[in-house]
């Protein structure tokens, strides 16, 4: 039998969910004593008034800072990612110019042709899928963008190429549609993974 | 056949924002700017600080929020961002007013004590940092104490310890002791 009041701790335990031990003798004793329902009570307004305290609002618009961060930070990961695909493509065109004279070069006209005749289907598909017009999750617009960006690099890329001597234009353009077809093939993965998967 | 695509307004928001739509961002940034803040201010009291903790807050949501996968709610989610920020800036603050070993000695004259009773916005106030954290994550928030303690790097009984001793103050503050 308990003859004390309750503390509150034990009216605090009294409102956690679950029973930990000596939590039905307290309750008991709540049952039978009025001066600890009242303290209860008292204890159960005073959260319910702290609940009810006006909000504080912000007295000025936080937004155009936040985005500035945003933007920054976004503008940084940019670059990073151009910078690491331009060494990348700036690697591969010396690799080229320094294995010339070793490893003879094939005749890749007729490869690259096929190349872009590739890439031209995939894009057409992807005009008539209308991707962009289709409703996507948050994590397939991702991978969308980044893909496209990507596509948007090799181009630059395509476009730089077409100034080396012919024999590494030939080596670097192959190389490049190749990249480029790979990229719209995964594009075209990636919309009709998404499809699938909200039952188009 | 084609089964029906149904998207409420607020998903397609949050698509937008999990592209990275910064319209769409600014949305819930300005939906859900009142909650962080009231709550920043709450637990850190000062008006910078809480300025400071809601725009790391929606930085780290417009950062992060192709991590959200939607199993809560989106202000639960929110919240424990915001809620983890203020408790980051408490504890810097702590480590740089070193002073604050003992919190006891840096109240303010007890008014309280005098037999004055103090409004509910003051006692509140008044309470240590932590302590104030606890009572408004538990009481106000709705957190459980295993998710304060988790929060807060302590244990459980750490967050029930300091609820009571909270609550045993604001009632000799507010006047409220049983007779």
């Amino acid at each position: 039998m308990m003859n004390d009041h309750l503390s509150i701790d034990q009216l605090l335990d009294l409102q956690e969910p679950g029973v930990e031990p000596g939590v039905a003798v307290a309750r008991a004793h709540l049952e039978s004593c009025q001066q600890c329902r009242l303290e209860a009570d008292r204890l159960a307004q005073r959260s319910a008034r702290l609940r009810a305290l006006p909000s504080l609002k912000p007295v000025r618009d936080n937004w155009p800072r936040i985005r500035d961060r945003v933007e920054a930070q976004r503008r940084r990961v940019f670059l990073r990612r151009g910078l690491l695909v331009g060494l990348a493509a700036a690697a591969t065109l010396l690799l080229a110019v320094w294995l010339r004279p070793v490893v003879p070069i094939a005749p890749a006209s007729t490869e690259v042709a096929q190349a872009r005749s590739r890439s031209n289907q995939l894009e057409q598909f992807l005009q008539a899928y209308h991707a962009d017009s289709r409703v996507t999750d948050g994590r397939t617009a991702r991978l969308a963008v980044d893909l496209e960006d990507r596509i948007a690099l090799v181009d630059r890329q395509l476009e730089a190429a077409q100034l080396l001597e012919e024999r590494q234009r030939e080596a670097a353009m192959l190389q490049l549609w190749r990249q480029r077809v790979g990229l719209l093939d995964a594009l075209v993965d990636v919309h009709l993974t998404q499809a699938s998967a909200v039952g188009f | 056949m084609a089964a029906a695509l149904v998207l409420t307004e607020s998903d397609r928001l949050l698509a937008r924002a999990r592209a990275g739509d910064l319209a769409a961002l600014e949305q819930l940034c300005r939906a859900y700017q009142v909650p962080v803040y009231n709550l920043a201010r709450r637990i850190c009291r000062s008006i910078e600080d809480a300025e400071d903790v809601l725009q790391e807050t929606f930085f780290e949501v417009c950062r992060s929020i192709q991590q959200f996968r939607g199993d809560g709610s989106l202000w639960g989610w929110i919240r424990s961002i915001a809620s983890s920020k203020a408790l980051m800036r408490l504890r810097r603050n702590r480590y740089r007013e070193t002073d604050e070993l003992d919190e006891e000695f840096h109240q303010p004259v007890a008014r309280g004590e005098s037999g004055l009773r103090m409004d509910l916005e003051a006692a509140l106030e008044r309470l240590p940092d932590l302590t104030r954290a606890v009572v408004w994550l538990h009481d106000v928030e709705g957190y459980t104490h295993e998710e304060i303690a988790g929060l807060m790097g302590k244990t459980p009984s750490f967050s029930k310890s300091q609820l009571a001793r909270a609550h045993v103050r604001l009632r000799r503050w507010l006047g409220e002791e049983v007779a």
